[in-house]
């Protein structure tokens, strides 16, 4: 071992970095953006959202909807009972608990029975209302010695009971794991053929810019719904994951994803000159977009301001798609899937327009 | 302008932020006729050459090349392109590179001529990236004329090439001017100079001399085309 020798080697890594700011960036940007994204969405997001109609026509119920609006699991409102199903289908409330006339007279009687309409698709959420009121009725239930059973009447309006956590995350994960793989595989395809000079080739030969850049999208598209085929079958007949909706659907919105992601792959390209720097965007284009697209923390529970960020991203609306279509059985006809489905076709159109108009910057 | 020129560049600048690459270039080549651009590296012979099949807008100045004035992706078609590096699809075989070029050239035919025009008939199925350096420099030719192109651009052909292989190449450019394509041809090296019908050479962006190889001895008063090209490319500094 030759100290000399060695810290040749160092020195000459740290030169290279030297000029190298895009890497720097990478290396000291990107952390603080993805901790910083992470910690600001876990610790600033919502409780989710709980509606309590109380129509007891004795004491209890005040005393149990006063506990539920006192609960730090979740955030109460009281709604009427009539809105309620209206509220848990456009999405601003994930559960409503109904105390019955009638919940005091039984609870004398020994059985406490609140009845929750769970929107269902979202166990996570599910398991924190059920946590919040299973504890708001502890609090009442103290006051009362004595036998006392709690049997709440739980209903689903999606999903059901058995619905578990890879049927939410795997609805989301196949069309994230397309669209990733696309991406990677199209940016690095895209960057060879201009690393091994052949784009310059096709530059100078009669084909339009367009014509390339629709090529390559046909050519992995191809690719890219044989993948999805596969990714589909997977989940829904070895994983079992819960599907609810149109299979051609779900087919669809991957199609619709995978096209996006070709697009995104060939227009990050023209930012790249070597396929380091191309791998550089996944931590700096996919990763964010993960944390924001609603895979693992709902939207609704982001702070307001990365609700807009959100909701601007083509992944977001590519995975509520999936959630609709999987999760409650969405179809074409469903306002919030056209919209959906709407602004995902529009980020196609975005990228094919953006990727050809870089391409031949992206030569010289 | 005269049916008889191939490609006319007129006062071409083109810079590179501070740097001018080219630098109000102008020169005509005839059809039919093997053109060598000389210079050293840097001179701006790759600029040239890229600013002739459009991939390359010049900051002023017009190039037009078969009677057509660039921008214009139709007369593309005409046109050859071998750039420095054997530009090829490394996964793909030796055919199935040439056929791809051809088929974006919008031809079919010719795939098979062209193998056999730089000797690779036999091995047509082999997998670009596990043949020889000088393969690829002989399958990217073929790349570049399979379509049966009038003008041929070929930028510095036979770097890395042994001098048999050189030979050969510059056997195949003489039959095919002979034949009435226009060869533009860049190097640095001089003994390939002797083989053009006529030479200009650039330094720094701007052409210094044009002329046959004799004219171009003559107008330096040497005896050979490296000291000629020394000698006016110091002149020219100074």
């Amino acid at each position: 071992m030759s100290g000399h020798r060695i810290g040749a080697i160092t020195r000459r890594l740290l030169q290279g970095f030297r000029r190298d700011r895009r890497t720097l960036a990478l290396l000291f940007v990107a952390p603080l953006v993805i901790l910083g994204l992470l910690g600001y969405m876990l610790r600033n997001s919502s409780t989710p959202a709980v509606g309590v109609v109380n129509e007891d026509s004795g004491p209890l119920g005040a005393v149990v909807s006063s506990a539920l609006d006192s609960s730090t699991k979740v955030a109460a409102t009281h709604i009427a009972a009539s809105d309620g199903d209206s509220k848990l289908k456009d999405g601003s409330i994930v559960a409503y608990i109904v105390l019955p006339s009638d919940f005091s007279q039984r609870a004398q009687g020994g059985v406490i029975a609140p009845q929750v309409h769970l929107e269902g698709s979202q166990p996570n959420a599910a398991v924190q209302v059920l946590q919040a009121l299973q504890s708001a009725l502890a609090s009442a239930a103290s006051n009362r010695p004595g036998a006392v059973q709690v049997q709440p009447d739980v209903t689903y309006l999606y999903g059901g009971p058995s619905l578990d956590t890879l049927d939410y995350f795997g609805a989301a994960a196949i069309g994230l794991i397309v669209f990733f793989l696309v991406f990677v595989v199209t940016i690095v395809s895209f960057l060879n053929e201009r690393s091994q000079g052949t784009l310059e080739r096709l530059m100078a030969s009669p084909l339009r810019r367009g014509e390339i850049v629709v090529g390559y999208m046909i050519g992995f598209t191809v690719l890219a719904l044989v993948q999805s085929v596969e990714v589909l079958l997977f989940a829904l007949y070895v994983l079992n994951v819960h599907n609810q909706g149109n299979v051609l659907l779900i087919f669809g919105i991957e199609a619709l994803m995978a096209i996006t992601a070709v697009n995104l792959g060939i227009f990050l390209s023209m930012f790249a000159r070597t396929e380091f720097q191309a791998v550089q965007f996944i931590p700096l284009v996919i990763v964010p977009q993960f944390l924001l697209s609603g895979i693992l923390f709902p939207v609704r529970s982001e702070p307001t301001w990365l609700q807009y960020v959100s909701n601007v991203l083509p992944l977001t609306h590519a995975v509520n798609a999936l959630r609709d279509v999987m999760l409650k059985g969405a179809d074409l006809t469903w306002s919030s899937l056209q919209l959906d489905a709407g602004v995902v076709a529009g980020f196609v159109v975005l990228f094919i327009v953006a990727g050809t108009a870089t391409l031949r910057r992206g030569v010289a | 302008m005269s049916e008889q020129v191939a490609v006319d560049v007129d006062s071409v600048t083109k810079d590179f932020g501070d740097i001018k690459a080219l630098n109000g270039v102008s020169l005509r080549v005839r059809r039919g006729e093997i053109y060598g651009l000389l210079g050293p590296n840097g001179a701006g012979k790759t600029t040239l050459i890229r600013s002739i099949v459009g991939l390359i807008k010049p900051n002023s100045g017009t190039v037009t090349v078969l009677g057509r004035k660039l921008p214009n992706l139709d007369v593309l078609r005409e046109v050859g392109y071998m750039t420095q590096q054997a530009a090829l699809y490394p996964g793909l075989s030796v055919e199935e590179n040439v056929r791809f070029f051809a088929a974006i050239n919008g031809v079919e035919s010719g795939v098979k001529d062209a193998l056999e025009f730089v000797d690779l008939y036999a091995r047509r199925g082999s997998v670009v990236s596990t043949i020889s350096g000088g393969m690829r420099q002989r399958c990217s030719l073929a790349c570049a004329l399979v379509h049966r192109p009038q003008l041929l651009l070929l930028d510095e052909p036979t770097v890395g090439v042994d001098p048999q292989l050189r030979v050969q190449f510059w056997e195949q450019f003489r039959r095919m001017a002979a034949d009435g394509t226009t060869i533009i041809v860049s190097s640095h090296v001089m003994d390939e100079a002797e083989r053009c019908q006529r030479l200009g050479l650039i330094q720094y962006g701007r052409l210094l001399a044009e002329g046959s190889p004799s004219e171009v001895r003559a107008q330096a008063g040497t005896q050979n085309l490296e000291e000629a090209f020394l000698r006016l490319a110091g002149e020219k500094v100074s």
